[in-house]
């Protein structure tokens, strides 16, 4: 006993050496700032604690005062070190576990109200580095030190602290993230029970709007639904047939009257209608079995017409090639048929088209208005709920309530849009019913039209027949403007009974045109021989012709109003700038004594001056400045005498110096003078935020140069904290929190105050202070 | 110790003497021992905990989660490595669980096959130990902070109830109705705890700062009401007068011989009261963290000849010599607040029970001889490490030389 004793007697001189050097060692490896221990200097602590406990228990009350920094590199690296000696030795265990729960709270972060310090990145590192050691403590010391056993439990179980999880989420963090949950669970709740609400009284509305479309389409086209197509063409099996069919036995029958002449044209016609017709076979087919169904419902029109009832899809096959040229006497025998040339009119529609008659106006309006309610209504907020349901995972029959109410409502606009109702003829108020493939020629006397309101500037090509002018202003045959047009009009879908009709009127066009005693006739002479001048080109003309004048006027005197300058042109003005005042007009009382003439310069200077707007013309300038700016270019401004940036423009060379000596000085001595005193803007503070925001460099660290060296920071290692509470708010608050700031803005406001309560003590809130 | 060994035999001392000073040094000795462990079962904070008087054998523990346990304290296995068993435990899969956290739980003084519990689910419950099975129940219109069984009465079995209605309730077993109430405090009873030594004499604090004694077979109202100025009206404001502190009081603990009343309140205060006259005897324990909002279950040694408070203070267990008023030690070794505390009289031991679902014993650490010491020096110098623990050895690597 005595023997150690004296040891540590001499130990304490010693050891007070060893102290001052652990001191330094533990403030050097704790701000540090570095990820990791510096080997070296960790080695020198443990050599140095290895010698008695007192050092490790210096160790321990320094370790334990860095770690409760407010820096988590600081703690990070106390933490660091205490782990070191903590498999070490046994003495700092005890020390450390005593007070493990201080410990825990500065490194695990337990206490809710306590957490890890910034920057966030290393505090993260910090706890996930103690939880992982903490359980390797548990793993090897649990069982001999008994507080460190409970520290561990109370972290798996309290904290629930999952020392599997790499993320090493607190319960703080796990709450928050619980909380962020709930929250969105309550407005997704919300959101549901709202859009359940919303459905709920809209169901209703938009049965009702879907049941009301129905009968509308019903009443529009009373066989619209499927089922009655099926019937309807079980019935219509026997009189099957394709339009165009039907097209050309009235066609035929019209053809057959006319002149054998036309049927060069027609054929060409023929062929295209052809073409056509193939294109849409398809379609025309499906389109059949919908119209079938109408069809019987025209049975009894069509039996008159049609004698030849037997003559079917078969028959028009044959029909179509015969086109191919064959012995026209063999054809003539065998058909009957004069021209083996005949004209086939195929009456094409691309679906359904309904178009409002005034049978059905109020229908149709109303089929508007409720494709209208649909679309901007009730489609976007079905769509809504729909999201919604998906998004929170409501219950299940919700959604498929919301979806059957989507099905059907994108189902009445489909049938909506198969219909293809002729909104544009609205004004009009006239209808056909355009789809089934009879031809009347009654019916093709309502050709669409766009309105037109007095003068036409342009009239389509179709119409141009109807009003006896050329199908088009630059050619005149009508085999080309045939195949123009369709390319010419390719968005509205003609309805190919146009074309027949017009084809028709054409032929008859052109027949006249070969009389020459026919208007026609004579209005296509005429146009050959002078060209006519189309409208754009006579309003060029017309504007050319007006230039011409301007530039052709010869050069007079200006006129300028007639003034009194001009009066007294050359000769002294009398009463110029002279304001008299009339006498009294009092009939015998007169004023004593009365200026009655008063100069007047202003009055004066009027009476003499003109004012004359300059008359000359304006040179460009063609220089420019040239100066050398900050990136390298040159100053392009063109000023004509002086730069606002860079003052007088002086002659300059290739890379922008002054070319002489003088003003090449003078500009230097301006260089160095704005050096010397940098504009506020420069505040390398400022900069500094600046560059940290956008990452360029803007030469802070140049600006910096003189102010930087003064301050210089205790521990440069470590990240800086401040750095991150220097934000423009918290600059700002600086500012508007100031002390001496508050304190004016308290005195005027009480100020203010004063004057009230003096100014209406008579009432009461005033007369208390 | 020698000396007090050698009085003994001589018979020039009175036995008591030999016990009281072996007490005082076994509760001096009080530590976090590595081999007494408590079962955890409480999934939440441990509110109370109450060992029975008989045998001192069972304990039972209240949670926050409404689990009801009760631990096995003695170690027969004849190791000193003994984990407290659960004996049994009113489990949340319990029909008869109470629904919300467990505030106190007492034992029945006479006999361990009955205790009583009360929780914030406003109920009290009467349980056969055998079943676990509530025998009685006893409804209240608020939340029931606290509930005492006289330890001492041979006259009557009344529990007293404390709630948040500011009336005290006495419920009498016997007839297994409530039977009486006590009319005074104007806040939140936080609690209730009968007199060691007289068995009709209650004591009462409450949130509106007050305590009050009472004697039950007074109607009229309180014998008592502690003042902590000892009615020196100059130094107490208006409101001030009679309070016990200024700021709720939550705890309330006779000492063992009934002469004395600890309290304690949200002030940070403990003041000690002579119960008889309710004087408050100014002894200064200095500042003692308390911020609960319920009952704070403290306790107080028996048998020692300077008597010891133990009382909760944060997230350790101060220890108060009673009448000096000096901080003994803090035990630390809980991780969050600790609520209750309880001493056990035959072993000197303290279990403790904390916000951290722990409940930790508190052993005298047993004096090891210095003939001993010297021994296990010896065996470090030679290197011979076999009978300590490698955890507890120090282990410096050979390249730090």
């Amino acid at each position: 006993m005595l023997v150690n004793r004296t040891e540590q007697l001499l130990g304490t001189v010693m050891e007070l050496s060893q102290r001052d050097r652990l001191s330094d060692l533990v403030e050097e490896l704790t701000t540090s700032g570095q990820p990791q221990l510096n080997h070296d200097k960790m080695k020198e602590v443990k050599k140095i604690c290895k010698v008695s406990n007192d050092c490790i228990e210096h160790v321990y009350h320094s370790l334990m005062s860095q770690l409760n920094q407010e820096h988590a590199e600081i703690r990070l690296s106390a933490f660091q070190m205490a782990s070191e000696l903590f498999s070490r030795s046994h003495h700092f265990r005890t020390l450390l576990v005593d007070n493990f729960q201080e410990f825990l709270e500065l490194t695990v972060e337990t206490d809710a109200e306590q957490p890890l310090p910034p920057p966030k990145e290393v505090a993260r590192k910090l706890r996930l580095l103690a939880i992982q050691t903490v359980q390797s403590w548990q793993a090897s010391y649990g069982s001999a030190y008994k507080k460190l056993a409970l520290g561990y439990h109370f972290l798996k179980q309290v904290k629930k602290v999952d020392f599997q999880d790499v993320e090493a989420r607190t319960v703080a963090e796990r709450r928050r993230d619980e909380e962020r949950q709930r929250k969105m669970e309550r407005i997704y709740k919300e959101r549901v029970e709202a859009a359940t609400k919303d459905m709920e009284e809209t169901y209703q509305d938009i049965e009702a709007t879907l049941t009301e479309m129905e009968s509308c389409m019903r009443l529009l086209l009373p066989e619209f639904s499927l089922t009655d197509i099926r019937t309807a063409n079980e019935h219509a099996s026997d009189d099957e047939q394709p339009c165009c069919s039907k097209d050309l036995r009235d066609d035929s029958k019209e053809e057959k009257t006319q002149d054998i002449e036309e049927s060069t044209v027609k054929e060409r016609k023929e062929n295209e209608g052809m073409t056509e017709e193939h294109g849409s076979h398809d379609e025309e087919v499906e389109d059949d079995q919908k119209r079938d169904g109408n069809e019987h419902e025209d049975k009894q029109a069509e039996m008159d017409v049609a004698q030849g009832q037997k003559d079917d899809e078969e028959e028009d096959d044959s029909e179509e090639e015969e086109i191919e040229p064959a012995d026209e006497d063999l054809f003539i025998r065998n058909s009957g048929l004069i021209s083996h040339s005949y004209s086939l009119d195929l009456n094409l529609s691309p679906g359904l088209h309904v178009k409002e008659t005034d049978d059905n106006e109020a229908v149709v309006s109303t089929v508007i208005d409720l494709y209208k309610l649909i679309t901007t209504k009730h489609l976007p907020a079905v769509q809504g709920w729909v999201q919604v349901f998906t998004k929170s995972g409501a219950e299940q029959q919700l959604l498929r309530r919301a979806l059957d109410l989507k099905r059907s409502l994108e189902a009445a606009l489909e049938k909506h849009k198969e219909l293809h109702i002729d909104y544009k003829t609205r004004d009009r108020k006239v209808i056909m019913a355009f789809w089934d493939g009879e031809d009347d020629e009654d019916d093709e006397d309502f050709d669409e039209v766009p309105e037109k309101e007095g003068y036409e500037p342009h009239i389509p090509d179709h119409l141009r027949a109807e009003y006896g002018l050329d199908p088009s202003p630059s050619t005149s045959t009508a085999p080309v403007t045939q195949k123009k047009l369709p390319a010419k009009r390719p968005a509205p879908p003609v309805p190919p009974s146009y074309s027949s009709c017009l084809s028709r009127r054409l032929k008859r066009l052109a027949e006249e045109e070969q009389d020459p005693t026919s208007v026609v006739a004579t209005l296509r002479v005429l146009n050959k021989r002078i060209p006519v001048p189309t409208e754009s080109s006579s309003s060029a003309s017309g504007q050319g012709s007006s230039q011409s004048g301007t530039d052709q006027k010869p050069v007079e005197a200006p006129v300028v109003p007639f003034g009194l300058d001009l009066y007294y042109w050359g000769q002294e003005q009398p009463n110029a700038g002279k304001i008299i005042k009339s006498t009294s007009q009092h009939q015998f009382w007169v004023p004593a004594e009365v200026e009655e003439e008063v100069d007047n310069r202003d009055l004066l200077a009027e009476s003499k001056s003109r004012y004359i707007s300059y008359p000359g013309t304006f040179t460009p300038v063609s220089h420019s400045c040239r100066a050398p700016l900050g990136n390298g270019k040159l100053c392009q401004r063109q000023d004509r005498l002086k730069c606002p940036f860079h003052g007088r423009i002086i002659p300059r060379d290739q890379e922008g110096r002054p070319c002489s000596k003088e003003d090449r000085l003078r500009e230097e001595q301006e260089e160095r003078r704005k050096r010397e005193q940098q504009p506020d803007w420069r505040d390398p503070e400022l900069m500094r935020d600046i560059e940290a925001a956008t990452g360029e460099d803007l030469g802070s660290d140049r600006v910096r140069g003189k102010k930087g060296k003064g301050k210089k920071k205790k521990y440069p290692n470590l990240s800086d904290l401040k750095q991150h509470t220097n934000t423009s708010r918290s600059r700002l608050e600086k500012k508007v929190f100031n002390k001496s700031s508050m304190r004016r803005v308290a005195e005027v406001m009480n100020k203010a105050d004063i004057r009230k309560h003096d100014k209406y003590s008579n009432q009461f809130n005033y007369a208390l202070k | 110790m020698l000396g007090y060994l050698a009085a003994r035999q001589a018979g020039l001392d009175d036995p008591l003497r030999l016990r009281r000073a072996e007490s005082t040094r076994r509760v001096l000795g009080l530590q976090l021992n590595p081999d007494r462990d408590v079962d955890r079962i409480h999934g939440n904070g441990i509110n109370t905990i109450d060992i029975e008087a008989i045998e001192g054998r069972y304990m039972l523990s209240g949670g926050a989660d409404g689990v009801i346990a009760i631990y096995d304290l003695e170690n027969y296995s004849g190791k000193s490595q003994y984990t407290c068993k659960a004996v049994c435990t009113v489990g949340r899969s319990s029909r008869h669980v109470h629904k919300f956290s467990v505030e106190t739980v007492q034992w029945y003084p006479y006999d361990t096959g009955m205790f009583v519990s009360s929780s914030f689910d406003k109920t009290m419950k009467v349980w056969d130990t055998e079943t676990l099975k509530p025998a009685e129940l006893f409804e209240f219109e608020g939340n029931v902070y606290s509930h005492h069984l006289s330890p001492i009465a041979r006259k009557h079995s009344l529990i007293a109830v404390g709630t948040k209605n500011p009336k005290i309730q006495l419920c009498d077993l016997k007839s297994g109705s409530k039977i009486h109430v006590l009319q005074g405090h104007r806040g939140e009873v936080l609690s209730v705890r009968w007199s060691p030594r007289y068995e009709h004499i209650l004591a009462s604090a409450s949130a509106d700062s007050k305590v009050k004694v009472w004697d039950v077979r007074r109607a009229s109202g309180s014998l008592l009401t502690l003042d902590q100025h000892n009615g020196d009206k100059s130094k107490a404001s208006s409101e001030a007068a009679n309070t016990a502190h200024n700021g709720r009081v939550n705890g309330l603990c006779f000492t063992g011989d009934g002469l004395y009343l600890l309290t304690t309140g949200t002030d940070d205060r403990m003041r000690l009261w002579n119960s008889a006259s309710g004087e408050n005897t100014l002894v200064n324990y200095g500042k003692v963290c308390n911020e609960s909002r319920k009952r704070l279950q403290f306790t107080v040694s028996r048998g020692c000849s300077p008597e010891f408070v133990f009382v909760p203070c944060g997230s350790s267990v101060a220890v108060y010599a009673l009448h000096t008023g000096e901080l003994v030690t803090m035990l630390r070794g809980h991780y969050n607040n600790v609520d209750c505390c309880e001493f056990h009289p035959d072993y000197q031991e303290l279990y403790s029970g904390g916000k951290d679902c722990n409940i930790l014993a508190w052993v005298p650490v047993l004096r090891t001889s210095d003939v001993e010491e010297e021994s296990n020096r010896e065996n470090k110098v030679t290197g011979g490490q076999s009978s300590v623990n490698p955890a507890l050895q120090d282990a410096w690597s050979s390249d730090e030389d």
